[in-house]
């Protein structure tokens, strides 16, 4: 089963197991800022009362995480490359209701 | 995301408009009733008395969830960490060994495939720790509350990528990274925000031939 978005391989290795780097072709990024609806965030809001897991919160990152890793993708294809190695994710809350996702590796490739 | 964002929109505007015929009707009606302008009152007020029937419901309400949280969310908590632990265990001796590595090396030569294995969770602190751990504060020393709240995030969310990366057929995951970020940003009101971490766990998966 091989894990490949829009026919991008995706690694936070530097190398590729079992697969030889023939050339790098520079930084690809992706990010993206999303929010959930005002009723999620109410209910948000009661749970963080109560206290452990904030689901709706989740949801969100997932969503948009894989959003961010998409437009990564995007963004190396537009260059030509075949993979993404040495991915990094950065986080940061804008409002505690939106976050911003970041994802940025090295776009390359290989054989 | 887009459609809800939208569909909650038109139902804003679409409520404020209705309120607005209603009332109009209302005071259309009262005034070829007995011609006095009490209904308007009424209408003009309403708001108001919406705004205070809700503050009337959470003055009664979050003293029952403030008391739930004191009693059960330390039990809770500690149950996530024995469960997350529990199912660590039972994959380890399902595997015969740890699947998650966080060197980047150390796999076998005949891989076949590999791919980007992610999980995800935000866990917060109920509003009793959070004033157990304010409590903390003053004395100094280790805020355990906020901390047995995270390792128990931790654990369950490593356990998460754990489950993953079996469900996904990875043999192994390796150069696994954990990433913890604040959901609570320093610029936001600090009265109103929710108070959470994120945590976020990633790696490699390998599947050898």
């Amino acid at each position: 089963m091989e894990q490949v978005v829009n026919g991008i391989l995706v690694v936070n290795t530097e190398t590729i197991p079992g697969k030889v780097i023939t050339e790098a072709m520079g930084v690809v990024s992706g990010s993206t800022v999303r929010a959930k609806n005002v009723g999620k965030d109410i209910f948000a809001g009661l749970k963080n009362i109560v206290g452990g897991e904030l689901t709706q919160y989740t949801e969100l990152l997932q969503e948009s995480r894989n959003e961010a890793v998409g437009r990564m993708v995007a963004d190396a294809i537009s260059i030509g490359a075949t993979a993404v190695v040495n991915v990094r994710f950065a986080t940061s809350a804008i409002t505690s209701g939106a976050a911003e996702l970041f994802a940025y590796g090295t776009a390359v490739k290989y054989e | 995301m887009k459609t809800t964002a939208v569909n909650f929109r038109f139902f804003c505007i679409f409520s404020i408009l209705a309120f607005l015929v209603f009332s109009i009707n209302v005071a259309a009606q009262s005034d070829t009733g007995d011609g006095r302008s009490f209904p308007l009152v009424v209408v003009f007020l309403l708001p108001f008395i919406l705004l205070a029937l809700f503050g009337i419901i959470w003055a009664i309400v979050y003293p029952i969830m403030f008391l739930w949280g004191a009693v059960s969310s330390s039990g809770n908590v500690e149950r996530m960490h024995e469960d997350a632990n529990r199912r660590k265990m039972s994959l380890r001796q399902r595997k015969g060994r740890e699947i998650l590595n966080t060197i980047d090396g150390g796999y076998r030569s005949n891989a076949s495939s590999v791919g980007l294995v992610h999980a995800n969770g935000v866990f917060g602190p109920s509003h009793w720790h959070l004033m157990i751990g304010f409590l903390n504060n003053l004395i100094g020393g280790s805020v355990t509350v906020f901390q047995q709240v995270i390792s128990a995030g931790r654990a369950e969310v490593m356990q998460r990528l754990r489950d993953q990366a079996e469900a996904e057929g990875w043999d192994e995951v390796i150069n696994v990274r954990i990433d913890t970020a604040n959901m609570t940003p320093q610029s936001s009101n600090s009265k109103n925000s929710v108070r959470g971490v994120e945590i976020f766990a990633y790696g490699t998966g390998i599947k050898y031939e």
